[in-house]
């Protein structure tokens, strides 16, 4: 691929000396710290859009939350509790989700054909099973391509996850390094975002003047599209600094912070909601861990018990800033887990017949499509793929999945051209 | 002269050049020639030969993988000799930091940054720097990269091109595809490329029953597994495009050439040590042995080609073909004869590395100044009116880095008499692998052009290395210059970070920047900052 | 009069089928009966003299928790008189003959725990047992249940962190005792009466007085507990625990040396506690094996015997004061629960293939000259 063809001769590449310029009036809108208020933010959610996806890394057990069988030899222990909508059970385990469920969509249909985590994950996050030739951008990259803005302030897509449970990821693919992933490990902030310590304001702004100065001269002298990058890079790190308060959670009213709970994903889900409304597009908040091959019943009881109160606390917040008419949340993982209980209390990977919860922006809430049989080996009725929901997620924020990206001049389809949206939980 | 009348010249020149076949003109003259006829009003409109100082800084990044030492690059510009650019360039090509360079360059090329699990990654940078620094021929290395099965210890970081693959079949396929012919033929494991017409479904399994039969011996997870082979395992294919699925099927071939005469044999006689269980099968006859030459032959156009377009580009920042691994009849080079020139040349030099690019780095077309002269309004991508900016690699950043800011410097003092290239790289090692850890692309993902990712910018802005680099200690450029006057301190600090003399304007800003300054040497750590992390520094210009 | 057990000479002397994994096991007090609870939310009573498989049907989750109250065995003539008499009936019709009712089983209330918090009052030894009484005891999980030695009191514990005493004569709530910081896997009572025993997930075993609810202590059984830091859980817990007939030792059997909690990588263990002193050892098997341990008992001859499974089903014998397995039997499924039979010569096994296994640990028959 030649260098740098996504901003070469693109209005995105033309725009964006111009929205830099510009990014220090939109800052201005945002409040001293750049930060936004609750009233700001209702301002914001008029016009933009943006995504949560809350990963739970593992294999969440479909059984033991969205699609329970209590009473039968695959059902396990748990029993199913009725939720704010009539007619619709849930597992036990999630009873303040029980009272979100007017706002929840479940797919209970999934068949995403691979049980395994690196392919099942590709599969959940591009839409599409693995090609040979192509990689595919993950549904971050995508979001953060189609709903930014130039010159936002921060960067489109960032993954929050615990120290220890992930890595780097090759996410945006052809659509550039720009939609990648910004790694933001153990809900601390980006590596570096601070000034080193013995390097003053004033010396910083004063080194810096004297960069973009030689920059800008060297800049103007070669009229090279990566030089503008590379400047432009600075000012986006820069951007970022003056909203460094956006990881700092005891920002937060310390009631808020206890209704997320004080564990890691309470924690992570609350950054995730501050990063949003501070203009990142995407945000995927991922939950370590649900791969429970052995005693799958006590460690569910523990990683459900993580997960259920802050995720209730989360739509609830997004519904009070008014964000959640414009934000899509989806509750993802990479598969399900067996109907089979095997010999060790637990449940193992499971491709066939699993469910995917969404909420938030397009999505009819209290929805349910899919069903799978007394025993949740199969999809009796209205099965779905990956790619089924990739382009539900675009037309739930109003994009057209049946147009192309144009890496290099090839065409290549944003959502699986053999799929099409899930209408049922669309608005 | 009228503009028109000079481009008419130049081409009768041109046409006189290659009608008497007067090859006494070096191949850098040629090159020029060529790049000349390539745009009308070329002479006009190109910018001008680069000044001493991009020069220098050019050839030391490119032929040393570092910058110039502040010292060096004066003794250059101070230089008053007609043929001190080519002095240089013969010096540098002799100079151990030659070898290193390619020696980085390749290992990038051939392995992507994957883990070292089965060689380790100071065999094979020995095997590299020794196959540079010897100037090995170019078709003689790639046959040894494709021939070592591993089992000789001497011989075997050259077999880290499978090895490092898992000899996984299609992996290697779409490598050898990639690296040795320019073709990305991934798309063609499926079916016939959609849009590339040369690249066949066929094209690529014939490559692939090279390899097809080959596999890890005792398995793919032992780290010092070897290559052994089959002597049985044909190669068939269906497009998931045909309705029909019909079954191709091919012997081992290079794309577009014919299937190699194999031997057939007996019943019984097919192996020379039959398999069995924990022994490691020898087949009568290789289907792989026969993949070097076969790559290699001068029957296999693709391999010359290839070869001094990758050099090409490395120097130029650009393929004459663009991507380089997409080399077909609908992505034609934008000069074409130039190619070919260079592709006949390099296979007649006997695959001469350090001969190409000595020639290559002697032409006006690579020693162009990059700066975009007023009058040029548009600047054509492949045109070479101006020289491309060539993003610093992970290596040459890193080096160039510790070489600015007095850190390698420093180094070599305290080695002193020990100072040995090798004990310098030791010392600097941290440093390098900082850089590599920001700034290299990700196992089995191309490396190619600038990135910008907010990881990158930290780690330049707020991070802890380069702060170590910058920041004033005893005996590092900060420090030297805290020392010296205003005026000598930024001519210093211009020629150390960015290989030139500081402009009037610059100097005033050095001196406002440290007037106000509490402390000079935290003031002129701050300078050497700005300096570094200016997009004057971040390319290779 | 004890009788001598071998426990090298093991052996399955009965077979029970059942069609779904089983969760828990207990012979009764009388050991006319094994109960065994099973994934389809049934306790299954096996009659060991007659072979009789009758269902507990009332609990709407999985038991684990079953224990009893009634007067101790008195006499075991009994099986001996039953097994004579079907040897002579079966001489005289055949083996095809219609099985022999057995005799009529000693009263006994079984009291039951399950994973929706309830717990069950049952007539263990009717014929067709009901339930007679249903107590919401617990939020989430009852994980045990046990009786005091005086026959009086209930204690039970669970997810809600809390141990609570129930009147066994009517299931009137008597006391809650709080303290627990973290999921009540086992509750035991003191054989001498008036001290009680509990154990959660974190490792910490407390020692209640019955009448005033005080605790009086904490004993560390921290080795049972991981953190596991590549799954961000906790595994621990004590899977079964039990005092010795004299009450000098408390047994907490689990899991320890845990690499990888969401793959079961660890190795089964007791923690045997001096009662009296505090102090406590880990009893391990002799061999490596990789699971948990989810049973465990004093048998009187002198063994700790603790049953577990993971890569496939064991028991365990240990002797005196070595804390490596003197002996260790295979058994065909991973052990999900241990019982010591009342009379001292046979144990049983809930298998998770569904197979409750009774073994005999009498010395074999020396073999005929």
């Amino acid at each position: 691929m030649p260098a740098c063809s996504y901003a070469c001769h693109s209005a995105n590449h033309r725009a964006s000396r111009r929205a830099f310029l510009g990014a220090a009036g939109a800052a201005a809108v945002l409040g001293p710290a750049g930060f936004a208020s609750p009233a700001a933010a209702r301002e914001l959610a008029k016009t933009q859009k943006r995504v949560l996806v809350i990963f739970l890394a593992g294999g969440v057990s479909q059984l033991e939350t969205w699609d329970p069988k209590p009473g039968t030899d695959t059902g396990g222990p748990f029993a199913a509790i009725p939720t704010a909508v009539p007619g619709t059970r849930i597992g036990e385990l999630l009873p303040h989700t029980a009272k979100q469920m007017k706002r929840i969509a479940l797919v209970r249909g999934l068949n995403s054909v691979s049980p395994d985590h690196g392919i099942g994950e590709k599969i959940m996050l591009t839409g599409r099973k693995p090609e040979a030739g192509v990689e595919y951008p993950h549904i971050g990259a995508v979001s953060a391509k189609l709903l930014g803005a130039d010159g936002q302030a921060m960067p489109g897509h960032v993954h929050v996850f615990p120290a220890g449970a992930g890595g780097r990821s090759q996410d945006a693919t052809f659509l550039g390094p720009k939609f990648a992933s910004v790694p933001v490990v153990g809900g601390k902030p980006p590596a570096d975002l601070f000034r080193p310590a013995g390097l003053t304001d004033e010396a910083d702004r004063q080194r810096d003047d004297l960069r973009q100065k030689l920059s800008d001269k060297f800049a103007k002298s070669r009229r090279s599209a990566a030089t503008e990058a590379y400047t432009e890079s600075f000012a986006q790190a820069e951007r970022v600094f003056r909203k460094a308060d956006v990881f700092d959670i005891s920002k937060e009213d310390p009631k808020t912070v206890a209704r997320y709970g004080t564990h890691d994903f309470g924690r992570h889900l609350l950054l995730g909601r501050r990063l949003l409304e501070s203009g990142v597009t995407y945000v995927k908040v991922s939950h370590s861990n649900y791969d429970t091959h052995h005693e799958n019943f006590d460690f569910h009881i523990e990683q459900l018990g993580e997960f259920d109160r802050p995720f209730a606390a989360l739509l609830d917040d997004l519904a009070d800033r008014g964000m959640l008419d414009s934000t899509l949340v989806v509750v993802m993982s990479e598969m399900g887990r067996t109907p089979k209980i095997n010999d060790r209390y637990g449940r193992d990977h499971w491709s066939a017949a699993w469910s995917v919860a969404l909420a938030g922006c397009g999505i009819k809430g209290g929805a349910v499509v899919g069903k799978t049989n007394a025993g949740g080996t199969a999809v009796t009725d209205r099965e779905v793929g990956s790619g089924h929901l990739f382009h539900t997620y675009l037309r739930a924020l109003g994009l057209n999945p049946t147009k192309n990206f144009y890496p290099n001049e090839r065409p290549i389809p944003i959502a699986d051209p053999k799929a099409d949206a899930i209408t049922e939980i669309l608005l | 002269m009228p503009a028109r009348c000079r481009a008419v010249a130049s081409v009768v020149v041109v046409l006189a050049l290659s009608a008497g076949g007067f090859a006494a003109e070096p191949l850098h003259a040629r090159i020029d020639a060529l790049i000349a006829a390539g745009h009308p009003n070329y002479a006009k409109e190109a910018a001008p030969v680069a000044g001493d100082a991009e020069f220098v800084r050019r050839i030391y990044l490119d032929l040393a993988g570092t910058i110039p030492s502040a010292a060096e690059a004066r003794a250059f510009l101070d230089d008053t000799s007609p043929g001190k650019r080519a002095t240089l360039i013969d010096a540098l090509l002799a100079a151990p930091g030659y070898a290193r360079r390619m020696a980085q360059v390749f290992d990038v090329v051939l392995m992507e940054r994957r883990p070292d699990a089965k060689v380790p990654r100071a065999a094979w940078d020995d095997y590299l720097r020794t196959t540079f620094a010897k100037n090995t021929p170019y078709d003689v290395f790639v046959r040894e990269l494709l021939s070592a099965d591993g089992t000789d210890p001497k011989t075997r970081p050259a077999a880290k091109f499978f090895l490092d693959r898992n000899l996984e079949p299609n992996l290697v396929t779409r490598d050898l595809g990639r690296v040795f012919l320019g073709r990305n033929l991934t798309c063609a494991q499926c079916h016939d490329h959609p849009h590339v017409g040369d690249y066949k479904q066929a094209d690529y399994y014939g490559l692939l029953a090279f390899v097809n039969r080959s596999f890890l011996f005792p398995n793919a997870t032992a780290a010092t597994a070897v290559i052994a082979e089959k002597a049985d395992g044909d190669v068939t294919f269906v497009s998931v495009f045909d309705k029909t699925k019909a079954v191709g099927a091919t012997g081992p071939r290079m794309p577009g050439a014919k299937p190699l005469d194999e031997p057939k044999f007996d019943k019984g006689k097919e192996y020379t040590t039959a398999p069995a269980k924990d022994v490691k099968p020898v087949p009568a006859y290789s289907r792989r042995a026969r993949l070097a030459a076969a790559v290699t032959s001068p029957d296999n156009p693709a391999f010359a080609r290839t070869a001094a377009n990758r050099l090409w580009a490395q120097l130029l920042g650009r393929g004459l073909v663009n991507p380089v691994e997409n080399d077909h009849p609908g992505n034609p080079p934008s000069h074409p004869e130039l190619l070919d020139l260079l592709t006949k040349e390099f296979a007649a030099s006997q695959y001469d590395v350090k001969w190409l690019v000595r020639e290559i780095v002697l032409s006006r077309t690579y020693q162009r100044a990059s700066e975009v002269p007023a009058a040029l309004a548009d600047v054509p991508a492949d045109r070479y009116l101006v020289a491309n900016l060539k993003p610093l690699s992970p290596e040459q950043f890193a080096y160039a880095a510790a070489e600015a800011t007095g850190e390698t410097g420093l180094a070599r003092t305290a080695l002193a008499a020990k100072a040995t290239d090798a004990a310098l790289d030791a010392k600097l090692a941290p440093v390098v692998a900082a850089f590599r850890g920001v700034f290299a692309g990700r196992p089995g993902e191309p490396e190619d052009g600038l990135t910008t990712t907010l990881d990158q910018t930290l780690f330049l802005k707020n991070g802890g290395v380069v702060r170590a680099l910058t920041v004033a200690k005893a005996g590092n450029l900060a420090d030297r210059l805290a020392k010296l006057p205003d005026d000598a301190a930024a001519d210093a600090l211009f020629l150390a970070v960015l290989t030139r003399p500081a402009t009037a304007d610059e100097k005033a800003d050095v001196a406002a920047a440290v007037k106000g300054a509490a402390t000079r040497p935290a003031a002129f750590g701050e300078l050497v900052w700005a300096l570094m992390a200016s997009g004057e520094f971040r390319f290779n210009h | 009069m004890l009788p001598t057990i071998d426990p090298t000479a093991a052996r399955v002397e009965r077979e029970f089928k059942h069609a779904s994994p089983l969760v828990g096991c207990r012979f009764d007090l009388h050991g006319r009966f094994l109960f065994a609870s099973a994934q389809d939310n049934t306790i299954q009573r096996f009659d060991l003299l007659t072979g009789a498989k009758t269902a507990l049907v009332g609990h709407n989750s999985w038991v684990r928790g079953l224990a009893f109250v009634g007067t101790p065995a008195n006499g075991t003539g009994e099986a001996a008189a039953y097994a004579g008499r079907v040897t002579a009936l079966h001489a005289a019709a055949g083996f095809a003959a219609v099985t022999l009712p057995g005799p009529k089983p000693q009263p006994f209330t079984l009291v039951s725990a399950d994973y929706h918090g309830n717990l069950i009052w049952w007539q263990g030894d009717a014929a067709d047992p009901k339930p007679l009484r249903t107590v919401k005891a617990h939020d989430g999980w009852v994980r045990a249940v046990a009786v005091s030695p005086d026959g009086r009191t209930v204690a039970s514990c669970g997810n809600d962190r809390l141990v609570k005493l129930w009147a066994a004569a009517d299931g009137k709530p008597v006391r809650t005792l709080e303290g627990h910081a973290a999921h009540v896997y086992n509750v035991a009572f003191h054989p001498a009466g008036g001290r009680l025993a509990s154990a959660d997930l974190k490792g910490v075993v407390k020692d209640w007085d019955v009448k005033t609810g005080a605790c009086g202590r904490d004993l560390d059984a921290k080795v049972l507990t991981k953190y596991d830091p590549t799954f961000m859980a906790d595994i621990g817990g004590a899977r079964a625990m039990g005092f010795s007939g004299d009450g000098a030792k408390l047994a907490c059997a689990g899991i320890v040396n845990v690499s990888n909690a969401f793959a079961g990588v660890g190795n089964p263990a007791v923690v045997l506690f001096d009662w009296a002193a505090g102090t406590s050892k880990v009893l391990k098997p002799k061999d490596a094996f990789q699971g948990t341990a989810w049973g465990v008992g004093f048998h009187p001859a002198g063994f700790v015997v603790a049953a577990g499974g993971g890569s496939g089903g064991r028991v365990w014998f240990w002797t005196g004061d070595d804390a490596a397995s003197a002996h260790a039997v295979t058994v065909p499924a991973n052990a999900r629960d241990l019982t010591l039979h009342p009379d001292g010569t046979r144990l049983a096994v809930a298998g998770a293939n569904g197979s409750a296994l009774v073994y005999t640990l009498t010395p074999a028959a020396p073999a005929k000259k």
